[in-house]
């Protein structure tokens, strides 16, 4: 018996906790790419690469002596313009033409590989390491937990709960979620529906670039640190459901504890397998997910 | 004009009965002076002394085999696969292996790659084709990052490594022979494998396969009330580019006397996609002529620069935006218009 409270608190929490801390970020990403298709029906495969522009303004600002604090508010707010120019420049081109999920598909990769060489042209292939803004740890139950992990965990799902209230309990997130069901209907009755397009897809990129700033002090910043990064999100959008946002934060909390409690009894090499393996069975059994689509109540 | 984008170009709607009968259409004579330029271009390369830019022409005609296959897919049937270098590298790690385990014949890599291929090709059709559009692309893509992940922690197959000292071979046609070793005949023999699939695939689109292929593409679910399986065709032609990309695939360790899971990789499924968008989408041709162009790209800009994807970006950009059919489609625009063609169209 006081063996398995032992493997509980030493070896299962520990790693739920980190998958945990890993899920939040991961749900972050996922809930800019979801909000992304469920409004626009763009599957955004430059996503991880806006990712990576927020670690590294993070990156700069710090330099110039901004603080940890003021970057959570200030490149949330810079990554905004870029999003919504990308909206406006290159998604509303094509957006009216028959194969549009194919073209925007085709122009977000493009635009990401263009993002990731940029980065790699500014400011070189090498990894950097910002420093930790919150040190130290506290012990939790006999466990120690470094402290910024334990902020990350709290402020994500804040933010998450903020999330959902601005697009559910909102005016604002009532005209998304009206654009996304109906958008000539929602453009009769006076939603100026291009500026919530573009509004939608520059808050996705917003959030893309936070969750940049909020992981460059766990993960290193590099340029093609989006990649990885990425393809979990999409997993995670994919299994609950392309454009939900409970799907995303469910899928994203349940896929980031496999990976995290795998990782314990097989190689963790294989989980990547594991998990496009269970977004494979997902996409061939219930494309639509576990919960349906924004706006589609 | 929405209903114009990813279109066939190769349509006899457009020409016209009497001209497909009279003469090739305008895009099989494009196909022939490429073939003429790339004639020349061995020649010149040959007569210089010049094995590394053959070499890299030869892997540029691979690497068109890989986004001929995406162009069946995308251009034709409308279907977008972000997963095929899985059948590419499948093809590759095949080849290889029959090349260094088992006997240094080609003939009996390229048909283990057909048959591999084409076995993968009916597991990965039957699970792909569950499913539609965007939630396609998705899942092949999930697909080969298993596989891609699979092999890349495999380590009977190499693991990160990948295979190495796959020998260089002879290949015989009855009395005659050729080696892998001599880069212009290598060439020789993979424009000849190029031009011979294009032949035939193209022949294929014209033929009612094709035909059904496109009415798929134009509205799937009118086509059952013509008294057609959409399901069987879009299995048969994913069989079919999954055959074709093995195939292209298996000269690849010929080549380079290596395989690595990068070849299945996202980059190698995406630059096919890159590759078919800019040198003209339902062509067949232009995969070819893209690939070329593309890899012709890489090594002057890679020359002096390291940050090639920025200019392989924009030039994928532009083409997604203004040149719906890419540089081919610009080109037989152009030449449609001066001989008259364009005017045939209501």
């Amino acid at each position: 018996m006081a063996d398995l409270i032992d493997y509980l608190q030493f070896v299962l929490a520990p790693q739920a906790l980190n998958g945990l801390s890993l899920g939040v970020a991961v749900v972050l990403m996922a809930l800019g790419l979801t909000i992304i298709f469920g409004l626009l029906d763009v599957i955004n495969m430059a996503h991880g690469e806006f990712y990576a522009i927020g670690a590294f303004l993070a990156l700069t600002l710090a330099g110039l002596g901004v603080g940890f604090w003021a970057l959570l508010v200030l490149v949330p707010l810079l990554m905004l313009p870029i999003g919504w120019l990308a909206e406006r420049w290159l998604i509303a081109r094509v957006f009216h033409s028959r194969d549009r999920h194919i073209l925007t598909l085709l122009l977000t990769f493009g635009l990401g590989m263009i993002m990731e060489d940029l980065l790699k042209l500014v400011y070189g292939p090498n990894t950097h390491r910002p420093e930790n803004p919150i040190e130290g740890g506290t012990e939790i139950l006999g466990m120690f937990l470094p402290n910024y992990r334990l902020f990350l965990i709290g402020f994500g799902l804040a933010l998450i709960a903020a999330v959902w209230v601005v697009v559910f309990r909102t005016g604002l997130g009532a005209m998304v979620r009206a654009a996304a069901f109906d958008k000539d209907m929602a453009s009769s009755l006076g939603v100026p529906v291009r500026r919530v397009y573009a509004g939608t897809f520059a808050f996705g990129v917003a959030l893309a670039g936070l969750s940049g700033v909020l992981l460059a002090p766990i993960y290193s910043v590099f340029p093609t640190m989006g990649r990885d990064f990425i393809l979990m999100a999409f997993t995670v959008v994919i299994v609950g459901g392309m454009g939900s946002i409970q799907g995303a934060v469910v899928a994203g909390l349940l896929l980031t504890q496999v990976q995290a409690l795998s990782s314990l009894y097989i190689s963790p090499v294989w989980s990547d397998p594991l998990v496009f393996g269970i977004m494979v069975l997902v996409l061939m059994v219930r494309p639509q997910g576990l919960f349906g689509r924004l706006g589609h109540a | 004009m929405p209903e114009a984008t990813l279109r066939t170009l190769s349509d006899p709607g457009r020409a016209g009965p009497v001209s497909r009968l009279s003469r090739l259409a305008p895009v099989h004579w494009l196909a022939l002076a490429f073939l003429a330029v790339a004639l020349g271009f061995a020649a010149v390369a040959w007569a210089t002394g010049n094995g590394f830019y053959l070499r890299l022409a030869t892997e540029a005609l691979i690497f068109a085999g890989l986004a001929m296959s995406v162009d069946l897919l995308l251009g034709y049937t409308g279907l977008l696969s972000l997963g095929q270098a899985l059948y590419f590298g499948l093809g590759a790690y095949v080849s290889a292996l029959v090349l260094r385990d088992v006997a240094p014949s080609f003939w009996l890599a390229m048909a283990a790659a057909l048959l591999a291929g084409g076995v993968a090709g009916l597991i990965g059709g039957v699970i792909a084709n569950r499913v539609k559009g965007v939630y396609f692309a998705l899942i092949t893509f999930g697909l080969a990052q298993v596989a891609a992940k699979t092999v890349y922690n495999t380590r009977a197959l190499g693991a990160s490594d990948g295979l190495i000292g796959i020998p260089q071979i002879s290949i015989g046609f009855g009395p005659l022979s050729l080696d892998t070793a001599d880069p212009l005949s290598f060439f020789l023999l993979v424009l000849a494998l190029t031009v011979a699939a294009y032949a035939g695939l193209a022949y294929l689109m014209d033929a009612p396969f094709g035909r059904t292929l496109a009415a798929i593409r134009a509205n799937e679910k009118r086509v059952p009330f013509l008294g057609f399986n959409a399901w069987r065709y879009k299995l048969a032609v994913y069989v079919l580019a999954a055959c074709v990309a093995a195939l292209a695939g298996a000269l690849y360790p010929m080549l380079r006397g290596f395989v690595s899971p990068e070849l299945m990789f996202f980059e190698t499924s995406g630059n096919a996609v890159i590759t078919v968008i800019v040198g003209g989408v339902g062509t067949l041709v232009g995969p070819v002529v893209g690939s070329l162009l593309l890899t012709a790209l890489r090594s002057v800009v890679g020359s002096w620069t390291e940050h090639h994807l920025i200019v392989v970006g924009v030039i994928f950009m532009l083409s997604v935006i203004f040149l719906r059919k890419g540089l081919v489609g610009a080109l037989l625009a152009r030449l449609g218009r001066r001989t008259g063609q364009g005017r045939t169209t209501p």
